[in-house]
């Protein structure tokens, strides 16, 4: 048996190859991405460490969002019920439609500033970011598939394979990355340029109105809707009266207690006026009907915000004075963010796709 | 040797390439203990659809029951004690391998035996995990995050919910609401050493414990709170060693 020299050489190139396959992954190095936290805002809760943002896990978190194969019959994606129009909410319904022409229970909140928020939905039901998207890719009234289905699908598409390794180091795709990829999207959903933020960053002024208007707000309505997010993520009963079909308890569905009943998270008011309709069942149509609400159909019962014991005084003047400072709170750069549009939307300046098919 | 240029590049080549890749983590050379977990109701094995009679005569058919467990400890004859990595496994009626399960042990001199049944709360609150522990196993609450720490599923002649179904998804892991439990089990000193234990679990108990369960009134449990607690302080006693190997 004669084994020539020219076989061993042959043999050892294939080896060393073989240590430069193996050692691929230590050349994992997506391209991180630095999150701004804007001036005087606090630390953000959400914990980057175990999840970095990278240009690549964004990437993908993006194609996921606005990908239907995340349901059950492939036409509803994260972004049909999450549009940029609308601040990433539900634009102009109080519910959004799912899978089989279900109606949500609840209305679309905007999407925005998720790395400040703690708990998610309107009872906070949802205690991380990532673990979000299980409830509307699982629910039957939303996306209604598995989670089971929605790997295979993504597993059996060779892009996505291709996205997986250049995000996370190889291809595998699982529950966790899926979420994790989606935070990464949901977590640059940064609102923080409307011309509230230009004034207090000294770039702009307020006309008089607004300026009132601001004087008002500070005095009525930001012990809840408080700066810089326009929320201080606290569940309250303003004072709405439990719809008698959707019978949502609120905050007591999660605690069992009888003192959180029909406490709801306070909402941020950025992009308030492209957020409506309002209310967590979208009951409001308006901001006015919303003003109507805190100061005269308020329904004060045992768990309704102690503030609120008396309704809450407004008015006329105060109304418009109140209504132009909400509206400095609409940060169009963010609406129209190219980064975040919807792939093949060229641009976010049309009117919104209807949704009803 | 002719060519020993080539050969001198090349092992420099696979040298380098060798280096690149990430050390594996070291593995403590320690024995290995298997647990071998038994369902049973009352007396009799458990057999997944079919009728049976619990401790309370409801003539039941148990269809599904799981259970996470984590978190062992293990303590020796001189009381010392120690705690392998934490490991979860989801301990699955429907899956046979499911219920052995191998602990690396640094000792087989073991007189008690320590776990969680359920997941720690800090794994509640963490976002999104892999492995046994991955949402997809059927054992989370998207809309109200949280481990459902076991669950049985089943039909009752005296369930009054549709089809005779009950169904008791037991989680919760708030103060005042923790349904995980640590169950402490005491190995017979004449069975030394410890290579191998079967640990029995009675159902009965989830009925028939501290609280006394009505199938008629209480056929579905799926949230946390004062029920799931009730369960909780009940399958807290449904271990007990059944022998040692
Ligand atoms: C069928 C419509 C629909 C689809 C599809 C949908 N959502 Fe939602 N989303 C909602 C509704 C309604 C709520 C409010 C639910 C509640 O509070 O109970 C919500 C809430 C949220 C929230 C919480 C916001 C907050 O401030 O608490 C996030 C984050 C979110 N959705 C992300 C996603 C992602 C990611 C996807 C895709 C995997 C998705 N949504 C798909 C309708 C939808
Ligand atoms: C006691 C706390 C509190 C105060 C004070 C308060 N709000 Fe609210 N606000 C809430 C809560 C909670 C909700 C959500 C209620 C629901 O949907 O059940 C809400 C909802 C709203 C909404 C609807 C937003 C949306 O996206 O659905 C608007 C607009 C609003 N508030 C404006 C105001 C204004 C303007 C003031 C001052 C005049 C004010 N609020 C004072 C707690 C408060």
């Amino acid at each position: 048996m004669r084994i020539t020299k020219n076989t061993w050489v042959l043999l050892l190139i294939l080896l060393a190859g073989a240590g430069w396959v193996a050692g691929d992954s230590a050349y994992f190095r997506p391209k991180p991405i630095a999150f701004k936290v804007p001036k005087g805002w606090p630390r953000p809760v959400y914990d980057f460490s175990k999840n970095p943002l990278t240009e690549e896990g964004f990437a993908l978190g993006k194609k996921l969002f606005y990908d239907g194969r995340l349901s059950k019959d492939g036409s509803f994606s994260c972004g049909t019920c999450h549009q940029q129009f609308g601040a990433f909410n539900t634009y102009d319904h109080s519910l959004s439609h799912g899978f089989n022409n279900a109606f949500t229970t609840r209305n679309a909140p905007g999407l925005f500033n998720l790395a400040w928020q703690k708990d998610f939905m309107w009872d906070g039901g949802i205690n991380h970011l990532d673990l979000q998207p299980l409830a509307p890719i699982t629910a039957e009234n939303e996306m209604a598939e598995t989670l089971e289905n929605v790997i295979t699908k993504l597993k059996a598409d060779k892009e996505y394979r291709k996205l997986f390794k250049a995000a996370f180091g190889d291809e595998t795709i699982n529950t966790q990355r899926i979420g994790k990829a989606l935070s990464q999207f949901m977590l640059q959903l940064v609102s923080s340029n409307s011309k509230y933020d230009k004034v207090k960053r000294g770039e702009a002024s307020f006309i008089l109105p607004e300026q009132l208007g601001y004087q008002i707000f500070l005095q009525k309505c930001a012990s809840c809707h408080t700066e810089p997010l326009f929320t201080d993520y606290s569940y309250r009963n303003i004072g709405l009266k439990m719809d008698d079909v959707l019978k949502d308890p609120g905050r007591m569905r999660i605690t069992n207690r009888s003192e959180d009943s029909l406490k709801f998270k306070v909402p941020s008011l950025r992009n308030v006026a492209m957020t409506f309709p309002y209310g967590h069942d979208g009951r409001f149509f308006s901001l006015m009907s919303v003003f109507e609400h805190y100061r005269k159909n308020m329904v004060v019962s045992a768990t309704t915000d102690p503030l609120f014991r008396n309704k809450l005084a407004l008015s006329n003047y105060e109304i418009g004075q109140l209504t132009a400072f909400l509206y400095t709170l609409t940060d169009s750069s963010f609406l129209k963010d190219p980064r975040f549009a919807a792939p093949g939307a060229n641009n976010n300046t049309k009117p919104p796709i209807d949704i009803h098919r | 040797m002719k060519y020993p240029v080539y050969t001198l590049v090349l092992l420099t080549l696979i040298l380098t390439g060798l280096n690149f890749r990430q050390p594996g983590p070291i593995t403590a050379p320690a024995g290995k203990l298997r647990l071998v977990f038994h369902h049973q109701v009352g007396k009799d094995p458990l057999a997944l659809g079919t009728l049976c009679r619990n401790g309370l005569g409801d003539r039941i058919t148990i269809e599904r029951f799981k259970y996470y467990v984590s978190h062992f400890t293990f303590t020796d004859s001189k009381g010392r004690q120690w705690k392998p990595d934490p490991q979860y496994f989801l301990i699955d009626e429907e899956i046979p391998d499911s219920k052995i399960i191998t602990i690396q042990v640094q000792d087989i001199d073991i007189r008690q035996i320590g776990f969680l049944l359920g997941v720690d709360s800090a794994k509640n609150v963490s976002g999104i995990q892999t492995g046994a522990l991955d949402p997809l196993k059927g054992m989370f609450w998207t809309w109200n995050s949280g481990y459902i720490m076991a669950k049985m599923e089943g039909t009752a002649e005296r369930s009054p919910s549709p089809g005779h179904r009950f169904t008791y998804h037991i989680g919760g892991f708030r103060f005042g609401m923790n349904t995980a439990r640590e169950i402490r089990l005491t190995i017979p000193q004449t069975s030394q050493p410890v290579r191998e234990v079967h640990i029995a679990a009675d159902i009965d108990r989830w009925f028939n414990g501290s609280w006394q369960i009505d199938l008629a009134e209480t056929p579905v449990c799926h949230s946390p709170g004062v029920l799931a607690m009730r369960f909780a302080d009940n399958y807290q006693n449904m271990f007990s060693i059944q022998s040692v190997h």
